[in-house]
């Protein structure tokens, strides 16, 4: 009995100069490996009575657990130090780039197209395809721009090099107003529809390209008013640009709209007193108006029973006023500089 | 179309008017868009008459005059480089702390007592353009000309310039929509103000005179479709000379450069009434006859812009015996006109049908200010009182009498429109609730003559000024509309209920797409539809399959793009210099040509990689297996095909279901040089209408399985040009328990032999209803190493 005290005793002083996990399995390997000191304490069974066996056997194993039990204690001492050393080694340069996975980008154009038309969306307006060249019929007839009408020259228009059918030249499409006849045409009224298409005009210069995108959106059913324009116009305005932003509705004059007119929002960089970049304090946003009579007509539609309402709006040029992007020149937009495409 | 106008000149026709802030925003907010209000006594603050006393060369600089001018209290020294300067003579002074234009600069300068080569100068004199007065000559052949005001004003040196010159006032520039002519007048700005209450209207029309004729003079209208009116009077013993002050200052402030008191005359009322006029010389038209007929094909013309024009028969000439003396609507000729030493004069108010107008002009490329009014459409009532007035003028600033009856030819007695109108309608239109009398009095303001029906019916009388923008009833919800002001029109949310439409699946998976290749890295690239002859040759199509614009802007945008790839490698192009490798994708349609119909609009996807790390093909076919799992698509496979663009050992035709939907390969090296791209570049070009189809969101999955897997490696020497599907095919059908083939290694180089390369493949092993034993690996194995040996020939490693 006594050999197993001044064994566990020796093992406890042992262990207090213990300073390693190496030194610690070493010092198991002493008292509990298979020739170790607790192996020759157990051999002295041999010979004890089996009462005394059973005495024995029992703190013999009493022995064996607090040792073990000490033993681990230590080890994860030991093995706090140890991680602790580590951590204090394995210092990294915090400040250094990180090294994740490369990412990549969206066109500005694309990421605010995505961005409107969810807008649109909470409000029950459904995006549809739109035919990107199409016949002058459905550019400007249908529009209420008979040929040789004055009002065609607000648009610069591309002809394509085609002899004329029936629905007279084929064009690029200088707005995506195209879609308007055509949606009344395909689609069972009431229908409120967004549609966002390139618009090929013959410009280049700073503050245009021959390409760009607009935004329109067509609501028709029976009780649609100017009342229900203001409100949609008013609604996007306050989710794109935000509260503070103030919106004017100009009288102005399209030929597929009646009445028609501007939309303008107050100027972010004068706060709406007048600067160099806008008229007065506002800034025009996008064109509107109730259907005209005889575009219903040319869809179908009795102007008695239906009326509709239209407004569009450039994508270049909503993305500007918001982001405050002063972009020199829009053209740069389209130049594809890697330099300038990964900022977004 | 934008009009400047100034306010005072409106007050000759609005009493009462409303002060300069009102105007602007009621005007703005009824459809007549106040753009910039120009405060003028602010501009010409600080300015005073100078009187020129002594004029000496600068003693440093040829082309500089040092000026002793009296500005009332002092006489000071200006160094000026003015040719004109005499003395005596009264001129414009800018002396320091006043603000003027330098030449051709927008920006307004504060100036300062400055030397200049050494002499001290007071300020400026200034010429016409540095007060803003752009049309005012400022230059001769001999140099700089300064602004003489010697006989525009009796005022003595010291006078402040907006004193001297009458120029206490707001000039306007105003936006007129195009289908308003009748406001692009300083009568209809006048007319308009008054219904929007900045003012009550005040104008009486001047009655033509009723002196008999004593000079023959007749006018024959050939064509009466064309030309709706004409009229003309003769007036005798007219003196040309400069206009005075007044009518200069309105001309230069409204844009117009005086030239003599006729001219300004026709300029004046075509400002002040919207009603382009013209002055003959009488004695130049041949026995006194003026016929308007149709030009003969090739007919020669000389205008007053001094350009020869060659005109057709579908245009309309103002004629005497000898030829056209005026293309009539558009510009007259430089003989017929009238000059300093005219004497009897010719006065024309005519009214053409605009569509001829318009075509007229783009034909010859002629443009004028009269055109652009005749082609918007101006009523034939209006010619009247604009003769009258000018009649007048001629008389006050020219003398002379009236030598002839006025001649009247009108293509048909004219007839007033009239619609009719229901107040009720207007207020659904508009989603408001105006009384009748309400409506009733912004229409009468506006000029409207109304005729009551019966309950919510009225018949509209339309006045002669808007008998071409009122077509339709429902332009009276827009005049309603304008003049109660959209601002009190209450926003609301649309009421009747919609079925929400099924969204697209085109557009559902483009935004999709360019979501999942952001994801994976790649920049996305914006091009214009467009290509030019070199894209399409470099790319291989022939010109002719592509659809070409009749008028593109550069030769750069003549065709519209059959394929995305030339314009991403132009741009890769442009961009290797300081980005040498990298990924980039474009999503848009092409357009194919179809027979007598619109162009098929088909959206491809092309992604294109380039550089060292970025060209590789199997990478590229990574990009494409992501997107097909993203898409749902399972059944994609990639079969080798001939395209002499790529490369045809790293090339194949991408097949979905059997079909092909695409391409993806390395460029080939001699077109990547074709480009000029010096690196190695991969291409995938994506036919989105054929893949879209095949795209399926939902999501199915198979159980995890109950018995663990086992996996074995597989390493052998086989032939290089062993593809790994085949390796694949063949051992997945050694058993049922083989479930996958997974490529872990290739390798040629030091210690394979020629010809050959070196696969290891894992293969892993699961039962659905046991624990694999490695006994049952092995017998596998063993069947896998005698297919390699046999059917591949090649050697276990």
């Amino acid at each position: 009995m006594d050999a197993l005290k001044q064994l566990e005793s020796q093992f406890s002083k042992e262990l207090k100069s213990i300073s390693s996990l190496e030194a610690l399995e070493e010092l198991r390997v002493k008292f509990l490996g298979r020739k170790g000191e607790f192996t020759e304490i157990a051999k002295s069974m041999k010979g004890m009575s089996d009462e005394d066996k059973k005495t024995f056997g029992k703190e013999l194993n009493e022995t064996k657990e607090s040792i073990t039990n000490l033993l681990e204690g230590a080890k994860k001492e030991l093995n706090k130090e140890v991680l602790a050393k580590m951590e204090e080694s394995e210092w990294v340069d915090i400040t250094a780039p990180g090294t994740g996975p490369k990412e990549g980008s969206l066109h500005i154009v694309s990421q605010t197209i995505h961005e409107v038309e969810d807008i649109f969306a909470s409000i029950g307006f459904t995006r549809y395809p739109v035919r990107e060249i199409d016949w002058d019929y459905y550019a400007f007839e249908a529009l209420n721009m008979p040929k040789d009408h004055p009002a065609r020259d607000e648009w610069e228009t591309y002809f394509i090099d085609i002899p004329e059918s029936k629905k007279g030249k084929m064009v690029a499409t200088p707005h995506p107003s195209n879609n308007q006849v055509r949606l009344i045409e395909e689609l069972e009224t009431p229908f409120r529809a967004l549609y966002i298409g390139k618009a090929y005009r013959r410009q280049a210069d700073v503050t245009h390209v021959p390409v760009h995108h607009q935004l329109e959106v067509e609501a028709i059913s029976k009780k649609t008013s100017f009342a229900e324009l203001k409100g949609v116009i008013e609604y996007f305005v306050r989710a794109f640009f935000g509260e503070d932003r103030k919106v004017r509705l100009r009288p102005h004059h399209f030929r597929f709209t009646e009445p028609s007119f501007e939309v303008d929002i107050s100027c972010a960089v004068c706060g709406g007193v007048g600067c160099r970049v806008c008229k007065q304090g506002w800034l025009e946003l996008a064109g509107a108006g109730m259907t005209h009579p005889n575009v219903l007509r040319a869809g179908g539609l009795d102007p008695d029973e239906y009326q509709g309402f239209a407004f569009a709006f450039g994508i270049e040029r909503i993305l500007m006023m918001r982001e405050g992007i002063k972009l020199d020149d829009l053209r740069d937009l389209y130049k594809n500089d890697f330099r300038f495409l990964e900022q977004f | 179309m934008n009009i400047l106008a100034n306010y005072n000149w409106i007050k000759d026709f609005l009493k009462k008017p409303a002060d300069v802030d009102a105007f602007i925003e009621r005007m703005t907010a009824s459809g007549m868009t106040v753009d910039y209000a120009h405060n003028l006594s602010e501009r010409f603050e600080g300015m005073v008459v100078g009187v020129v006393k002594e004029v000496a060369d600068h003693p440093d600089a040829d082309r500089l005059k040092v000026v002793k001018t009296d500005i009332g209290k002092k006489v000071v020294q200006i160094v000026c480089g003015g040719v004109n300067l005499v003395p005596d003579q009264k001129v414009v002074v800018a002396p320091p702390g006043s603000k003027a234009r330098w030449h051709g600069e927008e920006e307004w300068t504060e100036l300062k007592e400055v030397k200049v080569r050494g002499v001290s100068s007071y300020g400026m004199i200034c010429a016409g353009e540095e007060l803003g007065f752009e049309k005012l000559p400022h230059a001769s052949e001999a140099g700089p000309l300064i602004w003489n005001i010697t006989h525009a004003t009796d005022a003595p040196a010291g006078t402040p310039i907006k004193e001297a010159l009458e120029l206490d006032d707001v000039l306007f520039d105003i936006e007129v929509t195009t289908n308003r002519p009748d406001a692009m007048s300083i009568i209809g700005l006048a007319r308009e103000a008054a219904a929007v209450k900045a003012g009550s209207f005040n104008w009486q029309p001047k009655l033509l005179p009723k002196d008999g004729p004593r000079k023959d003079f007749s006018v024959r209208v050939e064509d009466k479709e064309r030309c709706l009116r004409y009229q003309a009077v003769v007036i005798d013993g007219v003196t040309v000379k400069e206009s005075p002050w007044w009518l200069q200052k309105r001309l230069l402030l409204s844009g117009h450069r005086p030239i003599n008191n006729l001219v300004d005359i026709t300029n004046y009322i075509l400002h002040e009434y919207g009603q382009p006029m013209h002055t003959f010389d009488y004695e130049k038209i041949e026995n006194g006859e003026i016929v308007v007929r149709a030009a003969k094909n090739n007919e020669k013309f000389l205008a007053l812009d001094e350009e020869t024009y060659e005109l057709k028969k579908e245009h309309r000439v103002i004629a005497d015996k000898k030829g056209p003396i005026a293309l009539a609507a558009v510009m007259g000729r430089l003989e017929s006109g009238t000059n300093e030493e005219s004497t009897c004069i010719v006065l024309e108010c005519a009214t053409f049908e605009p569509v001829s107008v318009r075509r007229t002009a783009r034909d010859v490329s002629l443009y004028s200010d009269s055109q652009q009014l005749f082609e918007k459409g101006l009523s034939p009532e209006a010619t009247t009182p604009a003769l009258a007035r000018a009649i007048e003028l001629v008389q006050e600033l020219a003398g002379g009498k009236v030598a002839s009856k006025v001649i009247d030819v009108r293509s048909s007695e004219y007839k007033s429109l009239a619609f009719d109108y229901k107040p009720s309608q207007v207020n659904a239109r508009l989603g408001i609730n105006l009384t009748e009398d309400e409506q009733i009095e912004m229409l009468e303001l506006l000029g409207f003559d109304l005729e009551r029906s019966s309950d919510d019916l009225y018949n509209v009388t339309v006045p002669y000024w808007r008998d071409h923008d009122i077509e339709d009833p429902v332009d009276f919800s827009e005049e309603i509309g304008r003049i109660y002001g959209y601002e009190n029109i209450p926003p609301t949310m649309p009421v009747e209920p919609v079925t929400p439409g099924t969204p697209d699946p085109s557009l559902v998976y483009e935004r999709h797409a360019k979501k999942w290749l952001k994801q994976l890295g790649i920049m996305e690239v914006f091009h214009y539809s467009f290509a030019s002859e070199a894209d399409l040759a470099d790319w291989g199509i022939k010109r002719d399959e592509a659809l070409s614009f009749i008028n593109p802007l550069t030769v750069d945008h003549q065709y519209l793009r059959l394929s995305l790839v030339p314009s991403i490698l132009r741009t890769i192009e442009r961009n290797q210099g300081h980005a040498p490798d990298g990924t980039v994708f474009e999503y848009a349609n092409i357009y194919l040509p179809n027979k007598n119909d619109l162009p098929t609009e088909e959206p491809h996807l092309v992604v294109v990689g380039y550089g060292e790390t970025s060209s590789d093909f199997l990478k590229m076919k990574g990009v494409l297996e992501r997107l097909m799992r993203q898409f749902g698509i399972s059944d994609m496979e990639l079969v080798r095909t001939k395209d002499n663009r790529y490369h045809s050992g790293r090339s194949a035709s991408v097949l979905v279901g059997g079909k092909a939907v695409g391409i993806i390969g390395e460029l080939a090296p001699t077109l990547r040089n074709e480009f000029g791209i010096d690196a190695r570049t991969a291409v995938l070009d994506l036919n989105m209408s054929l893949v879209i189809p095949n795209a399926n969101t939902s999501k199915s999955y198979s159980s995890i399985p109950a018995f663990p897997s086992v996996r074995r490696d597989v390493a052998m020497l086989v032939d290089e040009r062993l593809e790994f599907t085949e390796i694949k095919h063949a051992f997945m059908n050694v058993e049922e328990i083989v479930r996958d083939v997974l490529l872990f290694d290739v390798y040629q180089g030091v210690g394979i032999p020629e010809g050959k390369k070196s696969v290891a493949v894992r293969v892993v092993l699961r039962a659905d209803d046991k624990t694999l034993s490695s006994e049952d690996a092995d017998t596998v194995l063993t069947k896998i190493h005698s297919i390699v040996e046999k059917t591949f020939k090649g050697t276990v490693r």
